[in-house]
């Protein structure tokens, strides 16, 4: 049974993005700890606006995504009568998934790239460079149609905006609560406050590795949405051979899609920041390597029926 | 009193239980439905491609006429098929039909050149792959409305929602059970 791979493979990761996105709702109760040890009770009230303003500068960014970021990436929305070939593609994707039929855009770059995007599958737009249509033949195409399809039915976009919410609030509280230390406010005026220096050392350290912690948890749950990504590709096309060697063209691609700006980096299927320019720790993406060698492991199962 | 809200709070629940099971079920049953229509519009689509493809071969390689009734005939039964072993017999013969015709036109250069059969072939690889995801969609949605019947608890409310198994959409493909043979 070659379903068994990419279905366990699928739960798996799934699993792990629960786990992640719980440990940074652990990590968001252990800063407001720490705070509340460190500066005592009249900092309560920063943490709803923190959450507040966190909240309002994602939740725009993600309900308006499929435009924001064709913007940003300088995508041109096309009709079936453009490319009547990739339409093709794509609609043997959404009846393979189910999903209603997404936009289409074309981003102008000889970079071999794609990627998706929109707040929910009836808003989502998926887009490829004009360099991945070129190399890739229809195997490959229809593996890369069914990843991005994938992160549409996955919601990876809604994934994405609660991990980067959370992430924002941890940092904009660290920032507030790291001002308030330098600024000397509120802890000499409460004589309420823990007074062991153990507790106190303990939540300074707390407030200043928090962001760090929370990019680093925001990075990993990036990276298990693509791993799980390409499993589900899996489950729409049962051809794994597709998407591996999509990916090896990836690999083997050195050129880079032009503007790298890391606000959207996290949407494309290849990583389109220079592997050096980012520890492995920071990667939004797993190594390529590792994804096409769990896409080996679903093929040596052979063929799905 | 205390009892009272003890019961009544139990009686709401159960009641939320048993509805959202009902919907499931009901959710799972249309879903299958769905998926079969899914089936029979790519059938159709595909059954549209036909005469054209047929008439571009013949233009070729007219004294084929064996394979042409073959595929001929196969679309007719096809047409007429319905209920999902029907459709699903039918459909297997067609596949296995076109199946013999382009390899017949893998014997003449010039038609694969042909401009002509060059943007039908395009139609008719992303009609087949329809075909297979739409077969694919459906047997997934069957499955999981299969297993919700025949699991506990939501075996018991099948019979209230009028929900039964179903049939799995199984084609009958000798290729993938014998080797290929190969005639010269």
């Amino acid at each position: 049974m070659a379903g068994v791979s990419f279905r366990a493979s699928q739960s798996a990761n799934k699993r792990k993005t629960f786990l992640l996105l719980a440990s940074m709702g652990a990590l968001v109760w252990l800063v407001v700890y720490a705070a509340l040890t460190y500066f005592g009770k009249s900092t309560t009230a920063i943490v709803p606006i923190a959450v507040g303003i966190a909240l309002i500068s994602v939740w725009g960014s993600y309900y308006t995504s499929d435009s924001i970021v064709l913007r940003m990436t300088g995508a041109r929305a096309i009709q079936q009568s453009d490319n009547p070939n990739l339409f093709n593609l794509i609609q043997e994707v959404t009846i393979a998934s189910g999903l209603p039929m997404p936009k289409v855009a074309i981003v102008q770059d000889s970079a071999p790239n794609a990627f998706a995007t929109g707040r929910n599958p009836e808003h989502a737009v998926i887009a490829f460079t004009t360099g991945i249509l070129d190399v890739m033949d229809r195997d490959q195409l229809q593996g890369v149609v069914a990843h991005e399809m994938s992160h549409i039915g996955n919601r990876d976009t809604l994934v994405a905006a609660v991990a980067a919410t959370t992430a924002g609030a941890i940092a904009m509280l660290s920032d507030i609560l790291t001002r308030m230390m330098w600024f000397g406010g509120g802890r000499r005026d409460n004589r309420d406050n823990n007074s062991n220096p153990l507790a106190l050392v303990v939540s300074l350290i707390v407030l200043i590795l928090a962001p760090i912690a929370a990019l680093l948890l925001k990075s990993a749950i990036s990276r298990r949405r693509e791993a799980l990504a390409d499993a589900t590709a899996v489950a729409f096309t049962r051809n794994p051979a597709g998407l591996r060697s999509a990916l090896e063209v990836l690999a083997a691609d050195t050129t880079v899609v032009r503007q790298r700006s890391t606000a959207v980096a996290h949407i494309w299927i290849e990583s389109p920041l220079d592997a050096k320019s980012v520890s492995r720790l920071f990667a939004t993406h797993p190594p390529i390597e590792e994804r096409i060698a769990a896409l080996r492991a679903m093929e040596s199962l052979g063929p799905a029926t | 009193m205390k009892t009272l809200v003890i019961v009544l709070v139990v009686v709401v629940v159960l009641a939320l239980l048993i509805v959202s099971i009902y919907n499931r079920l009901v959710r799972l049953n249309v879903n299958v439905n769905e998926a079969f229509a899914q089936i029979e519009v790519q059938l159709k689509r595909r059954s549209d491609l036909i005469p054209n493809l047929v008439e571009t071969v013949k233009g070729y390689a007219a004294h084929e006429k064996d394979t042409f009734e073959k595929v001929v005939a196969a679309r007719a039964k096809a047409t007429a098929a319905s209920g999902v072993a029907e459709v699903a017999a039918a459909d297997g013969m067609v596949t296995q039909a076109l199946r013999g015709l382009l390899a017949v036109a893998e014997g003449y250069p010039d038609l694969k050149a042909s401009t002509n059969f060059l943007a039908l072939q395009e139609e008719l690889s992303t009609t087949e792959n329809k075909v297979s995801f739409a077969r694919q969609y459906y047997n997934d949605n069957v499955r999981a409305l299969n297993a919700a019947v025949k699991t506990i608890p939501t075996s018991f409310f099948a019979g209230m929602a009028k929900v039964t198994t179903r049939e799995f959409y199984e084609v009958e493909d000798p290729q993938s059970r014998q080797a290929p043979t190969v005639k010269f």
